[in-house]
This record gives C-alpha cells, structure tokens and sequence, in this order.
C-alpha cells in the first residue's frame, strides 16, 4: 500500500518537475536548453511512479477484499516519535537568532534526552556541556558566526 | 622523487599525525556505536575537514571511513547488530562465533584482515590510478558524458532490492543537481527566489541530512536501545590469527580482490563488497554446511572485503572524479573545495598531494591494528555508549555542521527537507546510494552532454564517433539492456522460472 502511494507521489512529482521546467528559457543556438535534464527526470519520475504504483496495485485488491489499511497505535506512536529530530531542527531555525545558538542548541538535546527516558538531571548536564563544546569549537575554534542571542547580553 | 618527498613531509608533521589518531579513535567510535555508519562519520567530518589544510583533510576521512568499517564488527560480534551496513553481511557468523566463546578472536582475525584487505586495496589504486589517468588524458566531454552515465546506470544495477526505487531514488539525487543557475545559459532553475539556491544546492547539508538525520529519525523512530551485552570474554586477540590466514590465505586474497573490484564500480559500496565476497566465499568453501554456525571462513572473505572496497572505490574518485561509493562522493566535494580537482591532471600537477594521499592510505590502514587491538580490549565501552545521549548530541553537530558551510541557515533546510525525504524513502527499501551519485554526478552528466552537443551543432550521433566513447557508450546501452537479456538466455536454456502466485 504505502509503495503504491509512494508511486503515486512520484507521478504527481515529476508531473509538476516537468511543467516547471517547460517554463525555463530555451537557447536560440541549440535545440536543448536548459529545460532538457528537468524535462527527462519529470518524465522519469512519471514512469518509475506508474511502474511503482502498478507493480503494488495488489494492495488495494485486498483492500476492496476486506483487508483494511490502519496504522497500528504502536506504528503511529513510533511515526510520531520519529519526527522529533525534525521537529527539534524546526526549533533551532525559529528560535535561535533571538535565543543565541548555545541555548537553542543546548534546549533542544535537553527535551531529545527527555524523550528517551534520560534522568533528568543528566540530561540536563550533558546537555549543557555539550552545547557549551558545540559552540566553543564552531564559534571560537572554527570562528563560525553561529548567533548569539540572549547571550550577547554577557558579550 | 622530488614529488614524494614533498608527499612524505606533507604527512610526517604534527598536525597530520594528530588528525590521523584522532580520526581513528572518532572512526572506532563511531562505527562502534550501533546505527552510526561510516557515511554519517565521513559527512560529520566534512563540515570540520573544511577548515584544515588538504593533507589533514584527506587523511581524516580516509583514517575515519577505514577505522568505521573494521569498527562495525565490534558491535555485530557482541550484540549481533551491525555498527555499520558493511558488517551485515557476516554478523551473524561474528556472533555464533562470540557465543561460543570466541568474540575476541573472531575480532582479532576481523582486525587482520581489515588491515590487509585495506593495503591491497592502496596498493591496487597506487599502481592502477596513474596508468589509467594515462588514458583519461585523452578523454574529452563525450567520454566524461558516457562514464557518468556508466557510473549512474551501474548504481542502479548493481543496487540491492527493487530496480525501480533505486532508479526513482536516482533521479531525485539528479533533481538536486539540477537546482540553481544553468550552467550554460545562466537560467536559474528550482530556485524559488532564494538567492542561496543561486549557485545549486550543497551537498554537504544533503550527505547530512541523508546519513545522519535519517539515521537520528530511525532511532527515534524504535524503541531498540542495544544494550544488552553479553559477558564479554576473556579469549586472546591474536592468538589464532596466523591459524587462520594460514589456513585461508586464499579466501583472503580473494575477498580483497573482489572487494577492491566492487568498491571501483560506481554504486557499489563496502556493504555490497562484503555481501558479495561472503556469498563468494560460501560457493567455493568445502565446509559449506558450517556457514552460519559460527565459521571463520566466511568473516575471512568478507571483512577483508569491506575494507578493500574502501581504498576500491577511490580509483575512480581520483581518476575520473566518478565516486566509487558514497563515501568517495563526499570525498569528491572536499577535493574541490582543497584544490585538488579530481581527474586524470590530479596525477600530473598535485605535487607531493597525490603522494601525501598515497601515504595517508597506508598510515591510516596500518594504524588500524594498534587502535583496533585497543577498541576489542575495550569493546564494552563502545557498546555501552547510551544511544539516548548521544543521539542528539549528533543532532546537535548536525545543525551546525551543515550551517558552517556556507554559514547561512538555508543548508540547514536543507538539510532538514533531505533528511526528512531520505528518511520516507529509506523505510521504504529506497537504496540511498543512487541518490548521492545522482547529486555528484548530475553537474557532469548534463554539463558535459551540452558542451558535447554545442561542440557538434546538436548531433547526437557525434557520441559514437569517437573510439573510446564509441566503447563507453556500448557499455553502457550493454548494462541497461543486460537484464533483458539474461531473461532471454534464461528462457532460451529452458531454465525454471520462478513460481508465480495466483
């Protein structure tokens, strides 16, 4: 089921890959332009899909035959739970230009050791001497201009 | 001889040495750990590589991406899991043979022939890199347009699992390398107005988010800790070792071959080396029967494999800039960025580069055999590392990894949105490795069919005009079409067909 989904992902992708590519400017000297490459892989996006889709078509005969598709309480759980990296990423990116790089950084480790069960003393100490590591050798060591923050505050 | 000197004291400094022991304790360490691969240890490293001087650059991801894939055996022995993909093919044997008692042994023998597996892999790309540069002298845009387009069709066909996913995933490493402006009409492509996209997108924030971030998604993903280590055992490192080699020199020598040969084709990794040479192995053995009971044999072939494969997949990075695997392909971007395009000049105007390069491969797998005895003695430390605290540490090295790039907060989108890809795709038995070599490979492919085009006024005949594109292209129109004709040999010699399902 989720590869004839997929499948069909793929169709409504390269679908779209190639009508955006059918809008770049073509070159007066030459027959191919820039459009050809994006063309070829909505194309082929179009054709691994369909291929996808149909070679799994058979998962929804067992659907039509009774067999439901449901995500299990666990399955859903584990999904959920797999996201929080991302989540975690999202964080940084909106909070870190006002929180300062070493906060963020150091929130984020704290609430992705929580979630694994971590005491939450330990968490909080490796937590924040990681985050201290992190910053002292990307801002001091590699000098890379990761932001400050709140704790521009202290210089 | 001028040239190797150089090469010599390029390496044989302190800050090189340095960055060589330390790569090798962060390679143990990391192949060591469950669910952290030799790819994620290579794309960590990169962001820190950036600042260094292109000697210690190199031999960090070479000490690293050596020491990772020996080290993925600790963990396979003892917990049966893998530390790396690379030991899957023989994990099950590591670990009947650590319940018989035998973990320390069967490490040590894992240990010898990593090393060896990984010198015959240098000594084949020391001799066999300079004279094939010879003939990719003569190359020109339709040879590099065919040899990219063998290096993507053999990434497809020699991939595990379903053909079309590893082609779709293919394509979506191609979509990549398509974004920003084209290279010949200067046409922004995919940008979406971000001016950061201007100039394409970086692979580096990809390799992450790819490798690690996916990785990080899966484990947060289960509930699987891995820590329930068995009593670590008291057998004697080497002890047995020359039993062993003595007894299957020629499984050695074998593994190594087949690994150094796989690792060079484009596509094919350490993991596929050591799948293969185990099944290799298993056919030609008397003992057949005693695979999967815990045999030394089958470790022999395959982990010298691995290894092998590693300094393998580095003919081609070097000569024709085509990655061997995707650690190569890594290697490929950092090459650019220190300087050293890779191609066939790399051999003529490196210096005492090429030669450091050389050197560092030697170092970095005899290196292997001291910190490697000292990884087996200490293996419970690995093991024990608690994943729940180190994961988002390795987040954590993950964002601003992929910040310090180009310190813009666009790579770590995008890493977020190719982890995040990656990710769905991965759970799906999407292969990953076509992708990255589509995302390497794409640039040359189209850049090198629009200038071929624009040097013979859009003729596409002119790929067959030449003798040595001629031959390429052949190659290439034979892998695709091979299938099909295995199918029809197979019908024609009246072979079963597999049973098919009602």
């Amino acid at each position: 089921m989720k590869d004839f989904l997929l499948g069909l992902a793929f169709m409504a992708a390269g679908a779209i890959v190639y009508l955006v590519a059918q809008q770049f400017p073509t070159m007066p000297s030459l027959q191919y332009g820039p459009s050809l490459f994006p063309s070829l892989i909505g194309g082929g996006f179009m054709i691994g899909g369909l291929i996808l889709a149909i070679s799994h078509v058979g998962a929804l005969k067992g659907i039509g035959h009774g067999m439901t598709w449901r995500m299990e309480r666990e399955q859903l759980r584990n999904t959920l739970l797999s996201l929080l990296p991302a989540l975690a990423i999202v964080f940084y990116i909106l909070t870190s230009e006002w929180l300062g790089a070493l906060l963020s950084l150091a929130l984020v480790m704290f609430v992705l050791m929580l979630a694994r069960r971590t005491p939450p003393l330990l968490a909080l100490g490796v937590s924040l001497v990681a985050a201290l590591i992190v910053d002292l050798l990307f801002s001091r060591y590699l000098l890379i201009p990761l932001p400050e923050g709140l704790m521009s505050i202290w210089g | 001889m001028d040239a190797f000197l150089q090469g010599l004291a390029l390496v044989f400094n302190f800050q090189t040495l340095l960055v060589i022991i330390g790569a090798a304790i962060f390679g143990v360490f990391v192949g060591a750990v469950p669910g952290l691969t030799a790819t994620m240890a290579v794309a960590l490293l990169v962001p820190i590589t950036f600042y260094m001087d292109p000697t210690p650059a190199i031999a960090a991801i070479v000490t690293t991406s050596a020491m990772a894939i020996f080290a993925g055996d600790i963990p396979g022995t003892y917990l049966n899991i893998p530390g790396t993909p690379a030991s899957a093919a023989y994990v099950g044997e590591s670990h009947q043979l650590a319940r018989q008692g035998r973990a320390r042994e069967t490490l040590g023998t894992n240990l010898v022939c990593s090393m060896f597996g990984g010198l015959f892999g240098t000594l084949v790309l020391v001799f066999v890199s300079p004279s094939l540069a010879e003939v990719a002298l003569k190359f020109s845009s339709f040879e590099y347009f065919w040899l990219a387009l063998l290096g993507l069709s053999c990434s497809i066909f020699i991939s595990i699992g379903s053909k079309t996913k590893a082609f779709l995933s293919l394509l979506v490493g191609l979509l990549l390398s398509t974004v920003g402006l084209d290279m010949m009409s200067g046409a922004p492509r995919f940008t979406f107005g971000i001016p950061d996209l201007m100039a394409g997108v970086n692979f580096i924030p990809v390799m992450i988010g790819m490798f690690a971030l996916n990785e990080l998604m899966m484990f947060y993903g289960s509930r699987n800790e891995g820590r329930n280590v068995p009593a670590v055992h008291k057998d004697e490192v080497f002890s047995s070792v020359p039993k062993h080699l003595k007894r299957y020199w020629r499984n050695l020598l074998r593994g190594s071959s087949t690994g150094t040969l796989i690792g060079a084709l484009p596509g094919a990794g350490a993991d596929i080396a050591a799948w293969i040479s185990y099944a290799m192995g298993k056919s030609r053995s008397k003992n057949r029967d005693a695979y999967g009971t815990g045999h030394i044999e089958g470790i022999v072939d395959a982990s010298s494999a691995n290894n092998s494969g590693i300094s393998g997949a580095w003919v081609p990075a070097l000569v024709f800039g085509i990655p061997g695997d995707s650690i190569t392909a890594i290697v490929i971007g950092v090459l650019y960025m220190k300087g050293m395009n890779p191609g066939p000049t790399i051999f003529m105007d490196g210096g005492g580069l090429i030669y450091a390069l050389f050197i560092v491969f030697f170092i970095a797998n005899l290196i292997m055999l001291p910190i490697g005895y000292i990884a087996i003695r200490s293996a419970k430390v690995f093991i024990l590392t608690p994943r729940k605290i180190l994961m988002p540490i390795i987040l954590c090295f993950c964002i601003v990894g992929a910040f310090a790039i180009n310190n813009t907060i666009t790579d770590v989108w995008i890493m977020l949105i190719t982890g995040s890809v990656a990710f769905i795709l991965a759970r799906n038995d999407f292969p990953m490795a076509p992708a990255i070599l589509g995302l390497v490979l794409g640039g040359t492919l189209e850049n090198n069919f629009m200038s071929s085009m624009l040097k013979s006024n859009g003729d596409l005949l002119s790929f067959f005009s030449r003798p040595i594109s001629a031959s390429l292209g052949a190659m290439v129109i034979l892998i695709w079409f091979l299938p099909l004709f295995i199918r029809l040999y197979r019908r024609y010699r009246g072979a079963p067909q597999s049973p098919r399902t009602p």
